[in-house]
């Protein structure tokens, strides 16, 4: 049954290694180039002691070129890849076998339905899993120089580090299996799925992420003009890596650099609970149409 | 190797037709006394019929002494072509020889003969059904 | 084949009252039936009639709203992996995994049926000309139900179940495909039931039968009793049906007289009785024919058309 689980996810196992493997040759060609200029702006030494305040310019100057391949390339990644990957494993799961009348053969075996569905979900979760932290370890590792200006707890940043990132694909693959069955028809249950995946990603990263605990008070630390920032070295706290989340007067709210695995765990076990009830209700839902 | 036929569309059952097969063959010298018939098997897979069909032929075929079955060595002809008829049909045949004669000799072709067996039998049909 | 503990062959498939509801239509209803080991059945009904229904729930692809239902002794109850190992089973349009190879689905054959015999299967390709690796999707229409029937039989289970199996293909390739399905059964006792709405075929295949519509059994049997129980009549015009010998189940009007397929009661004898009636055998498949023009509902002459149709000690043991 492994085998056999393997076998027909064989040619999107292989489609999602090409996708990490292109994500590995964009990472490694910028991470490298990021280092050098790191390098080579010695901001290595002035963060050392300064907290960047030392060289702004030097800062600037990276963050200005570095910062636009971020924004741009990895919003698209953040929002819709890890959703896509989820829906488009999970969507065909079930409602392949549904349209092309194959459940036909797949369930008369000596299989009964429920051991098979789950081998193939414990399998592809598994699978799921490893791609989702093959992908966080990359993008990671290239983006640590920036992540030493600017912290993770950024709102694109914090979406692909951690646990988060992999957290989305198993939530989308859960809607999608789950949507499969009801549909019986993959490409309608991948968007079916989707778009309330996409939806809960939204409201949970700008309705809910930033009060996941209750938020710090500060007092204003400005060193040149109060208000302004250093492109994304935020001094309003004094810290690399807070996440400010509104400035009144002389006082600053924000959420503390330390806070970082908290909220992943927390926005994680979100997406996770969400995978569980998916899949759990999936499982359910084919051994009583069984019975 | 002696080779059945099948023809759907006679009405015959197909068990019937085999069993009148091996009659026909051996009436015609086709099938001689000791001739073993094909296995069970190998005409299901050859007509693509029921087995339960051929062995019910088979069965048919001993009970009229035509064939009977060796353990373990296949079934095998048994008569010959002179004892392959019943009595009264052989009766039947030598009277329907000497008729044939007298039809030829009046004339009458091979379409002309089934002609007139076929209304003679409506006719008698006709007669059993008046109220 | 299985067998219970006193070595007596259970019955293929018995089933009592079975019945399966989708919403508020029945598919299947009043269903009961005694299949011995060993025939080979033919299941014929309209589309829509019910077979699939009864089919899947043999093979436990379905479960039964009400009544009982047991294969080889294997009752709806059993656990799955038990039920399902009694059924092999073709699905009509021979769904396979287009782009596995034949040597893939065999594989898949091994890792799902503890009782897969893998000699079977590449003996059976081989003898049929079909490449291993060649992907499912390249295949002739008559190669896949071949691969498909394969898959079955390789599964060594007692009961082979088909589903319209040659409604898709060619003369040639239905031909080679039946051949197959008695030579298997031929070497190894095997009982197959084979779901049809072509009627004229199924006299060389089947010596049992199940007439379906409507969701309700109609006639049930084996074929060689269920023909010696009937007679066609050609009776006068005015004959009511209270004179006939038995139960009427298909009458046509001419202007003098009329043909009745009557279903004789055992103990009276048929025309003997009346010297201007003519009886005669019916044929297999005007027999089926007029059980599948009844209208469904007469239910109550069903079950005296069942309860006699059920095999009682004549059934004869089958040795192939």
């Amino acid at each position: 049954m492994i085998w056999v689980s393997w076998r027909q996810h064989r040619g999107q196992a292989i489609s999602c290694l090409a996708v990490l493997a292109a994500l590995a040759v964009y990472a490694i060609l910028l991470g490298t180039s990021m280092r050098t200029a790191f390098g080579n702006d010695a901001l290595t030494a002035c963060l050392a002691h300064s907290q960047g305040t030392a060289c702004p310019a030097a800062v600037q100057a990276f963050t200005n070129r570095f910062g636009s391949e971020v924004n741009i390339a990895f919003w698209s990644v953040t929002l819709i890849v890890p959703g896509l990957i989820g829906v488009l494993v999970g969507g065909s799961l079930i409602a392949r076998e549904l349209e092309y009348g194959t459940w036909r053969l797949a369930w008369s075996q000596t299989v009964p339905r429920a051991r098979w569905l789950a081998v193939k979900l414990a399998l592809v979760t598994g699978g799921l899993i490893v791609l989702g932290a093959a992908m966080t370890a990359v993008i990671t590792w290239y983006r640590a120089p920036m992540d030493r200006l600017t912290g993770h707890l950024q709102h694109n940043i914090f979406d692909f580090e951690g646990l988060v990132l992999t957290a989305y694909i198993l939530c989308a693959f859960g809607f999608a299996v789950l949507a499969g069955l009801l549909l019986r028809r993959s490409i309608p249950a991948m968007v079916a799925a989707f778009i309330p995946w996409l939806a809960i990603r939204l409201v949970i990263e700008f309705v809910f992420r930033d009060h996941f605990l209750t938020p710090l008070t500060g007092a204003l630390h400005c060193v040149t003009a109060c208000g302004e920032g250093i492109g994304f070295v935020p001094q309003a706290t004094g810290r690399i890596g807070d996440l400010v989340l509104s400035i009144n007067g002389n006082v600053v709210t924000y959420q503390p650099a330390d806070r970082f695995w908290t909220f992943q765990f927390i926005e994680a076990g979100i997406f996770v609970a969400l995978t569980a009830a998916a899949l759990g209700a999936t499982i359910w839902l084919l051994h009583r149409r069984a019975a | 190797m002696f080779r059945f036929r099948l023809d759907g569309s006679s009405g015959v059952p197909p068990y019937l037709q085999l069993v009148h097969q091996v009659r026909q063959s051996l009436l015609l010298g086709y099938l001689q006394e000791g001739d073993r018939l094909p296995t069970v098997k190998d005409v299901s897979a050859d007509l693509a019929i029921n087995p339960n069909t051929v062995v019910k032929a088979y069965r048919q075929l001993e009970h009229e002494g035509l064939a009977g079955g060796r353990p373990g060595q296949g079934t095998f002809i048994t008569a010959t072509s002179s004892t392959a008829l019943p009595e009264e049909q052989q009766i039947l045949r030598a009277s329907l020889e000497e008729w044939l004669r007298a039809a030829e000799e009046a004339g009458l072709d091979d379409e002309a003969v089934t002609a007139l067996i076929a209304v003679a039998r409506q006719d008698m049909k006709k007669e059993k059904v008046k109220p | 084949m299985t067998q219970n503990d006193t070595g007596v062959t259970p019955p293929a498939l018995r089933t009592d009252g079975l019945g399966r509801r989708y919403g508020r239509v029945w598919g299947l209803r009043d269903c009961t039936l005694d299949v011995p080991a060993g025939v080979i059945v033919g299941l014929v009904g309209p589309n829509g009639a019910g077979k699939t229904t009864l089919l899947e729930m043999i093979i436990g692809l379905l479960q039964p709203t009400e009544g009982q239902l047991s294969v080889f002794g294997e009752t709806s109850r059993a656990p799955m992996a038990a039920r399902l190992a009694e059924v092999g089973y073709v699905a009509q349009d021979h769904p396979l995994y287009r782009d596995f190879s034949v040597a893939d689905m065999f594989h898949l054959g091994r890792a799902m049926n503890p009782s897969w015999d893998q000699q079977l299967a590449l003996a059976r390709i081989d003898a049929l000309d079909i490449p291993l690796k060649r992907k499912v999707k390249a295949l002739s229409g008559g190669q896949r139900a071949q691969v498909s029937l394969t898959m079955a039989l390789a599964k060594r289970a007692p009961l082979l179940v088909l589903d319209e199996p040659v409604s898709s293909l060619d003369p040639v390739a239905r031909l080679e495909f039946m051949r197959e399905v008695m030579a298997a059964a031929a070497g190894t006792g095997l009982t197959v039931i084979i779901a049809s709405h072509v009627v004229s075929e199924l006299e060389r295949f089947c010596d049992w039968l199940i007439v379906l519509t409507g969701g309700q059994v109609q006639l049930a049997g084996p074929a060689d009793d269920l023909i010696d129980a009937h007679r066609l009549l050609t009776v006068p015009r005015a004959t009511t049906d209270a004179e006939l010998p038995g139960l009427p189940v298909h009458r046509t009007d001419s202007d003098r007289h009329s043909t009745v397929l009557v279903r004789t009661d055992p103990g009276r004898s048929a025309a003997q009785q009346h010297p201007g009636w003519q009886a005669d055998p019916v044929g297999f498949e005007q027999l089926v024919m007029a059980y599948l023009q009844r209208p469904p509902k007469s239910a109550a002459k069903k079950d005296n058309a069942q309860a006699a149709a059920r095999p009682g000690p004549s059934t004869k043991a089958v040795t192939r």
